[in-house]
Formats: C-alpha cells, sequence, structure tokens
C-alpha cells in the first residue's frame, strides 16, 4: 500500500484548506481510491484517540470530519463500486424528549469517520420511531444517547419496544450521554456503553466482530 | 441561636467558619415531574418544593431563570404556539429570524430547550446583532417574589441569566457545532456578535448589582464542549470584568459547573469567579472530587453528590458510601457546600434527601478530621 502520510497528518490535524488538492494529488500519482480511503480512515481513528485521551476537543474533531467530507468528495466519483466494505450499519438519534445532539453528532461523525455507514435520526427520537428504522435498515447497531437525567430511562424504553417488535435479537445496542454511565446502560438492557465518541468507534468495532 | 440554612450557606461563600457543613439541595426536576403526573409522595401531596426540602431538612437551592427580563425596541415579536413548540420571530427592518422551543415542565425540566436555533446561517448575523442591540434589560419583578418565599430556607439561583454572554452566543443562539464551523470561518462575525452581547450582558449585570442578590449566576453548564482557546477568548476576559465590579460590590459570583470539567479546571481560578456550584464528579463524570479542589483555596465547591446516585439502582450502602467519602475528600470542609449535581432525578428516592443531613450530622461536624 502507498503511504499517504502527508494526507493522513493533515486529516489528524485538522488543516482542511489543502485537503481537496492534496487528494487530488494521492490519486494523480496513482494511489488507488480505496487505499487513500482505508488510510484516512485510520488517521480519523488516530483522532478518536486523541478525543479520548483529552488531547483534542469538539471542534478538533469537526475539523477532522471536515477534512474527510472534503476528500470524499474528491474520491466520490472515483469509487461508485468501491471494495472498501462498511465496516456496518448504525441507527442512531437522541432519545425522546431529549433536544441535545452534540454527543450523538461526535460518535456519528466518528463512526463515519472510521468507515460505518450511520442514519442518524437526530434528536427527540421516540421509541417508535427507532423500531421502525431499524425495520427500515436493518442496522447492526442502535445507538442511544441520552443527556438528562429525565430522559436517561427511555433509553430502557427503546430497548423494551425493540423486544416488544422481535426486532431486539437482530441488533446490538450502545448507550451513552452525559448523566448515562456503564452500570446504567446495563440495568436499561442496553449491550454496551460508551463515554465518548473515540471509544464509541473502539465498542462498536467489538459489536460488529461479536454479531 | 442556631444560625438559618441561608446564612450559614452565605458564610461558607464569604470564607467564614461554620459548625457543620451546609446542604443546598435541588429537587425541581423531580418536583415539576411528580406534580405534572400527580405521583407525588403521598405526605407531600399539595406541598411546594422549597416546603419539602426544608421538612428534610436541608436548604432549598431554587433555580430562577434571571433577575432580569428583556424588552426588545424597534423591532416586532410575534408568539405562536406550535405544540410542542413555542416560536418566537423577531421582525427586524434587516430580515427576520425565529426560534422554536421546548418546553415541557410535566417532563421535569424547569427551562426550554431550542428546537430551532436563533441563528440558521450566516446571512443572520446582522439580524441577530440588531435583535441584541436593541434588547433593554429591566428588573424582574418575579425575582422579588421568589426571594420572599424562600425567605431564610435557603437560596434562590439566579443571574444575569443561565448562560454567560459567550456561551449564549455559542449555545442558544448557534449551537456548539454551527458556532465552532462560524468560529473556522467567519471569526471576524463571531466577533461582532459577542461585542453586541457582551454591552448587553454589561447592562443586566448593573441592574443585578444592584439588587439585593448576594450570589450572581455567571455562567452555567460548564463542560469540555467549551474549547479552552474559546474560554481563554472569550469567557475569561468577560468573568474577570464582572467579578471586579461584583467583588467590588461585595457579592459573590457563580457558575453551574456540572459537566465533564477536567480541562476547564486550571482556567477556573483565572475567572475570578467564588462558587463552583453543581460540581459532578464521577461516576457521572470521569473527574474526582480531588480534581475539582485544584481550583485552589478561594473557591467554594457547592454540590459532589451525582444525580445518579439517588436512582433506585444505586443501593442505599453505595449512597451512604460516596457521601462519608465525599466528607473526607473535602476535608477540613470550610469551603465546601454539600449539594446535587444537579438535580434529584425524576425517579429518585426523596428521603435521600434526609439521609444527607443525617450523614451530616454524623460526619459532616466542621472541621472534619
Amino acid at each position: 500500500m502507498r503511504d499517504c502520510s502527508t494526507l493522513v497528518k493533515k486529516v489528524i490535524e485538522g488543516d482542511w484548506k489543502e485537503i481537496a488538492n492534496l487528494t487530488q494529488e494521492e490519486i494523480e500519482s496513482g494511489t488507488k481510491p480505496d487505499e487513500i480511503i482505508l488510510q484516512l480512515q485510520a488517521g480519523m481513528e488516530a483522532v478518536g484517540e486523541k478525543y479520548s485521551s483529552g488531547e483534542y476537543f469538539l471542534p478538533d474533531m469537526m475539523k477532522s470530519a471536515r477534512c474527510m467530507n472534503i476528500a470524499f468528495e474528491v474520491l466520490k466519483p472515483l469509487v461508485e463500486n468501491s471494495s472498501v466494505g462498511s465496516l456496518g450499519k448504525v441507527v442512531i438519534g437522541t432519545v425522546k424528549a431529549d433536544m441535545h445532539d452534540i454527543g450523538k453528532n461526535i460518535v456519528s461523525g466518528f463512526l463515519k469517520g472510521v468507515g460505518f455507514e450511520v442514519i442518524d435520526l437526530g434528536s427527540d427520537v421516540s421509541e417508535d420511531r427507532f423500531a421502525e428504522e431499524v425495520i427500515r435498515h436493518q442496522p447492526d447497531i442502535v445507538g442511544l444517547s441520552s443527556l438528562l437525567t429525565t430522559t436517561m430511562h427511555e433509553i430502557g424504553v427503546v430497548i423494551k419496544k425493540l423486544e416488544e417488535k422481535g426486532l431486539r435479537s437482530r441488533v446490538k445496542v450502545i448507550a451513552g450521554g452525559a448523566p448515562v454511565t456503564e452500570k446504567f446502560t446495563r440495568s436499561m438492557g442496553a449491550d454496551a456503553y460508551a463515554a465518548d465518541g473515540g471509544q464509541a468507534v473502539k465498542v462498536c468495532k467489538q459489536l460488529v466482530q461479536r454479531s | 441561636m442556631e444560625i438559618t440554612q441561608k446564612q450559614r450557606i452565605l458564610d461558607v461563600v464569604a470564607g467564614k467558619k461554620v459548625d457543620k457543613l451546609p446542604f443546598g439541595a435541588r429537587i425541581d426536576v423531580w418536583y415539576n415531574y411528580h406534580v405534572a403526573h400527580d405521583s407525588l409522595p403521598a405526605k407531600y401531596k399539595g406541598w411546594s418544593q422549597t416546603d419539602i426540602i426544608a421538612h428534610q431538612g436541608a436548604a432549598a437551592q431554587k433555580r430562577f431563570f434571571s433577575i432580569c427580563k428583556e424588552e426588545y425596541h424597534d423591532m416586532e415579536v410575534v408568539k405562536r404556539k406550535e405544540p410542542p413548540y413555542e416560536i418566537t420571530e423577531f421582525i427586524t427592518p434587516l430580515g427576520t429570524c425565529s426560534i422554536s422551543l421546548l418546553w415541557s415542565l410535566a417532563e421535569g425540566p424547569w427551562l426550554a430547550y431550542e428546537h430551532e436555533k436563533l441563528f440558521k446561517s450566516q446571512k443572520d448575523y446582522p439580524i441577530v446583532k440588531y435583535i441584541l442591540d436593541h434588547t433593554v434589560p429591566v428588573f424582574n419583578e418575579a425575582y422579588a417574589k421568589e426571594r420572599e418565599d424562600m425567605g431564610e430556607r435557603g437560596v434562590v439561583m439566579t443571574g444575569t441569566g443561565l448562560w454567560g454572554p459567550s456561551q449564549r452566543v455559542m449555545r442558544e443562539i448557534m449551537g456548539y457545532e454551527l458556532f465552532y464551523n462560524e468560529y473556522m470561518d467567519r471569526p471576524e462575525k463571531i466577533d461582532e456578535l459577542m461585542d453586541s452581547m457582551m454591552n448587553l450582558e454589561r447592562k443586566k449585570l448593573d441592574i443585578a448589582i444592584k439588587s439585593d442578590i448576594e450570589i450572581i449566576n455567571l455562567c452555567a453548564n460548564w463542560s469540555d464542549d467549551i474549547h479552552t482557546p474559546v474560554f481563554k477568548q472569550y469567557f475569561t476576559p468577560w468573568f474577570r470584568e464582572a467579578n471586579e465590579k461584583i467583588h467590588a460590590a461585595g457579592k459573590f459570583s457563580m457558575a453551574h459547573t456540572d459537566g465533564e470539567m477536567r480541562r476547564l479546571i486550571p482556567l477556573f481560578t483565572e475567572t475570578l469567579i467564588d462558587v463552583a456550584e453543581a460540581v459532578t464528579p464521577a461516576p457521572q463524570t470521569k473527574c474526582a472530587m480531588t480534581e475539582f479542589r485544584r481550583m485552589g483555596d478561594k473557591v467554594t465547591f457547592w454540590g459532589g453528590i451525582p444525580s445518579i446516585l439517588f436512582e433506585p439502582y444505586v443501593s442505599n450502602k453505595e449512597f451512604d458510601d460516596h457521601v462519608k467519602g465525599l466528607f473526607k475528600e473535602m476535608k477540613p470542609g470550610y469551603r465546601f457546600i454539600v449539594g446535587m449535581g444537579d438535580n434529584l432525578t425524576v425517579g429518585a428516592d426523596i428521603d435521600r434527601v434526609g439521609r444527607v443531613v443525617e450523614l451530616i450530622e454524623k460526619y459532616g461536624k466542621l472541621p472534619i478530621e
């Protein structure tokens, strides 16, 4: 595999201004688009680790995500029939009556960046909507976010709805959010918990490997 | 005669030594939900939240949005309901911006959430700036009634508004993500908006300082979502300016610091803020209480019991162990007010408020050895 280290370094640094040109240069120098994508995804995983460790903040992650989006725009016409497969499909949303979306957006950004297909349902998502979207998209993972003590029990409500509809065994459920702990997540019946976007990448990779 | 609940809190904030740890309890989320669902415990049916807290033996900490109200000049403000949302349109000579709020006391929260923010794209800069430049704050008479109702049973927690001025731009007007994108792409426009907001906030601060409030809330919901360079650029200078005025008037300031705080803790001292309120340690955040103490020995810490510990899935023993451990971590305890990070949850057992009071009587006499 050819080394795209300059491009990847720019992604990790969040330096988006030269990304389009650098991506074009990589293509013109003969690097296969699939290889570029794999290395960009590795770069985004490194960003996730820096975020989890406290080195990076939300805007750092946003800059890197912007780099990825620019690079993918350049690569898009070349990868319509790409052999780079998705790591898995994730349906994600913030639970009912909760308007907060930063945490959920961070997780979405990281998961997309490393190669998951993400269907983002937004915030204030009812348990019925989660169930409908699971039927429609047939994801590997359902991601539930809650930022309020008043809404965190909705995690359990969604899981119960998936059980009622006979959908629970088809998906793994991961949950997180400010008041949510691993112990609470387990008590609600979820499969996994992630404290932040970087950790969510690791946990989701493990979940799709296990399933 | 024993000092009142309110006085014990004010004495600690002023750096005076008191007999035992004060406990300022906040239960509005729990209370609003159970009143709306007619599910208050039988013994408290028809009671006010302050009466319930007093019955449990704690000092009340009652949130009130702001000591100021905003009046809008030279624009038309139209409100309409589209349940569950409340939409407000600001029609100015430069164009119209609208905000959509979701506000349901029945589910517990005491404040509205922005379903759609006021600022949606760069075309809104001149309109939002016009709105801010033509907003005039006036004293909110409802505060006086809240204060009278509270009496010596606790503290009405309020100030110039919920958010600090820069945080209001970031969080309420734009939302963090759009803010950071605009900060990357159009920093000079962000500066202009911040200047207008600061000017409005200065007028509000003057009103707060002239009032009888003792502790002025300057900011809320701190967390690591606030980028430290942004904090240094916009937050710290304002807090220093505000606190010089507040301290000159013999008053104190407070920030509601209930999020992930590890990266903001080292910056707290520079703000000159007196009280870090709703301090929320592990297991609800990644920070131990000892990390918060790095804010310095001139800061009063208010909090320490994460909300989730009031949930029934946490055993009584686990709850007691956390509270007893907390007292030890904060020894000798003179700069500490026991409190929640940041509220009593809907599913909580109200009698755990009283349990904290019992534990203070056993283990919270000062100084803690």
